[in-house]
């Protein structure tokens, strides 16, 4: 019996920790009976580049190498799923650029005569059209299967970014932010991770990336009340690269 | 110029290592010329990233250097900076966070030796080809993972990024019972790690280097085959205190590259599971002791590929140890522990340091007197590994012929033998070089 041809999938890194990369090899079992791994290079080392259904990209764009490599994934997929907080948002490479030249960077890091490449990390939907943006700092591996199954269908899934807060109140947490006086971003970071560090009694730092609408300058506004000072503040705000057009306002403020 | 024969072999991108690099290999009439190890993953600066943020942040930013070895970046952090605080240590605080590393250790060793590494060994071409023809050996890389993933879970929160490990100590302490619910796994667990052990050892090494490389290892703190302390020790004998590590870690720059490099006074040098055993094998237990009796490694053969091998009796001895120090802290019962506090000052220069899965990896922070920080550095075990990476490549070239296919997999074979990880190895300030020019 000839076999049934399965859709095919490809799963690449860009600049990051290789965190998605990991949850994508370790979740592999489940999705092998389904896809084909058309090329995984972190996983195998026979790959084929040509066009797949869907492709998983994680990773900012920090380098000129890495935007080629995505123009040309993106021209060889049906869905280019972005996996991460790096290629959703840009995460800590991200942060640290607004606050610092990535010139001024790579004198203080690589030395004054350096002439490395070096460009401000980005999230990849500044450079590509994304069907799907799946963040987490690492993803969730349900919410990943579940991306998965829907492409596989040609459903785009929905994928809600509802602050951690409401996860917390489900799970019925006393709030470290009110009742601790702990720097929690709860309030203005994307839920998804069932809200593991108030429930733990720490404060969220915020490593989803921001929720929907997020208001900045309330956040801001609270933590300075409780005695953090306002540029720490914004410095902590924007540690897993919330985007700067979000902070406008509280630019103004501090 | 003209009458000589020059020819290039070049792996452009190395598969199945965490991150990205290349090698390139530079022949002339049959000669090695140079050999350039390239790391071409993008820069992230994050000697940069984290100043200006209180050191309370600073564990779950550094942990973003690498997923798979997150944990020992939020341990090294932490302890920089406690050093910075002169916080006196708990001994539950230390037991847990061994156990955490020792969770990696289990999880990182057993997804590079199955998942990366094995198939070389098997010829399988890929993951997928390799677990088709060997399932029994990918159930266990799945099994093994996954101990080494629930460890880190229960104590860290998560299998990496740990969210639990704070400065002064855990945001939630884990109860005995939960800690005693990870027992029989680790004891079902220790036969498939013996039976890796089993298998590396029958593998006759497809290459081998000429020279023997000096090594290098924290000495452990406590009296047992352990992976934090403040002292390093080399083979040859000598010792320093890892606040000193700028000044025996320098920098040089070869006359084949203008790359930078890690050096041990001048000379290269390894680390990691092979380097740890060399030097504090004497100090394993159970059956991590007698495999290790067994093993080329005890009998002094330092062949790269046998650092696969040290990482496999490495997990049997951290299962070990695991049991060991649930069993220690059931038995302890209640104990006062420290909570992590927003208020503590670190001042001045801290500097930690902690046996990586791949090797010895350093913190170093500088502090203002508000506990923010005004300077960072890191130093990679990949970073350190460079050099001697780059030697071996020029020693298996030179003894083995330059015949290009055979040689380009040995050479592979010899890169993930290390278990080198690009990610870790972009963010140290001076020892890396980063070029994308050349591709």
């Amino acid at each position: 019996m000839k076999a049934k041809k399965l859709p095919r999938i490809s799963v690449h890194g860009l600049t990051g920790c290789a965190g998605e990369l990991l949850v994508i090899l370790e979740n592999l079992e489940k999705m092998l009976p389904y896809v084909q791994i058309a090329s995984f290079p972190f996983a195998q080392s026979k790959n084929d580049d040509g066009p797949v259904d869907i492709a998983f990209v994680e990773g900012s764009v920090s380098q000129p190498h890495d935007l080629e490599k995505l123009k040309s994934i993106r021209n060889k997929c049906k869905w280019l799923v972005a996996v991460g907080n790096c290629a959703v948002w840009g995460c800590v490479q991200k942060g640290v650029c607004s606050r610092f030249s990535v010139e001024e960077m790579r004198a203080d890091v690589y030395g004054e005569e350096s002439t490395i490449s070096v460009m401000p990390a980005s999230a990849i939907s500044d450079h590509v059209t994304v069907d799907v943006k799946l963040s987490g700092c690492p993803i969730d591996a349900t919410q990943l299967l579940a991306v998965a199954a829907s492409l596989l269908k040609d459903h785009l899934p929905y994928i809600t970014h509802k602050p951690v807060c409401l996860e917390c109140k489900l799970r019925e947490n006393a709030c470290v932010l009110i009742e601790q006086n702990l720097p929690c971003l709860g309030p203005v970071t994307a839920g998804g991770c069932g809200a593991l560090c108030p429930t733990a009694g720490a404060a969220c730092y915020g490593c989803w990336g921001p929720c929907e609408s997020p208001q900045m300058d309330a956040m801001a506004l609270i933590l300075s009340e409780k005695g953090f000072k306002l540029n720490e503040v914004i410095t902590r705000l924007q540690t897993f690269g919330a985007p700067a057009e979000l902070f406008t306002r509280l630019e103004k403020m501090a | 110029m003209e009458n000589k024969e020059r020819k290039i072999i070049e792996i452009p991108e190395i598969t199945r290592v965490e991150g990205h690099s290349a090698v390139v290999v530079d022949l002339i009439d049959g000669r090695v010329d140079a050999v350039k190890l390239d790391v071409f993953e993008g820069t992230r600066f994050f000697e940069k990233i984290v100043v200006g943020h209180k050191y309370y942040e600073i564990p779950h930013i550094t942990s973003r250097v690498c997923a798979i070895c997150s944990t020992g970046h939020v341990i090294a952090a932490i302890r920089a900076i406690e050093n910075a605080i002169g916080m006196p240590s708990n001994n539950r605080v230390e037991d847990l966070r061994e156990l955490m590393h020792l969770g990696m250790i289990i999880e990182s060793h057993a997804t590079h030796l199955y998942a990366l590494a094995l198939p070389d060994y098997v010829g399988a071409q890929d993951l997928m080809d390799f677990a088709s023809r060997f399932p029994r050996e990918f159930q266990n890389w799945s099994q093994l993972r996954k101990l080494g993933s629930s460890i880190q879970t229960l104590i860290g929160g998560r299998a990496f990024h740990p969210i639990n490990l704070q400065v002064g100590g855990f945001s939630r302490y884990p109860s005995a019972a939960e800690l005693a619910a990870l027992l029989p796994e680790l004891e079902s667990h220790e036969q498939m790690a013996i039976d890796l052990c089993e298998m590396l050892l029958m593998f006759e090494p497809k290459f081998r280097r000429t020279t023997a490389p000096v090594f290098v290892a924290l000495i452990p703190e406590s009296p047992h085959y352990g992976y934090f302390g403040n002292r390093v020790r080399s083979t040859e004998g000598w010792e320093a205190p890892i606040g000193e590590y700028q000044s025996y870690l320098s920098e040089v720059v070869p006359a084949y590259s203008h790359a930078k490099r890690s050096t041990f006074g001048g000379e290269s040098f390894m680390v990691g599971s092979l380097a740890r055993l060399n030097l504090f094998g004497d100090r394993l237990t159970g059956s991590a002791r007698d495999i290790f009796a067994l093993s080329p490694i005890a009998a002094a053969d330092s062949n790269t590929a046998w650092n696969n091998l040290g990482q496999a009796i490495e997990i049997v001895q951290a299962i070990d140890r695991c049991m060991e120090l649930i069993g220690k802290i059931g038995s302890e019962g209640e104990v006062n522990v420290s909570k992590p506090s927003l208020k503590l000052t670190p001042s001045g220069h801290g500097v930690g340091a902690v046996e990586c899965p791949r090797g010895t990896l350093y913190h170093s922070y500088l502090f203002d007197s508000e506990g923010s920080i005004i300077g960072a550095d890191m130093v990679t075990p990949s970073a350190q590994n460079t050099a001697r990476i780059e030697q071996d490549i020029r020693e298996v070239v030179e003894s083995n012929g330059t015949e290009t296919e055979l040689l380009q997999s040995k050479l592979e074979t010899l890169v993930r033998a290390y278990d080198p990880c690009n990610t870790c190895a972009t963010h140290m300030v001076q020892l890396n070089y980063i070029n994308t020019e050349t591709r």
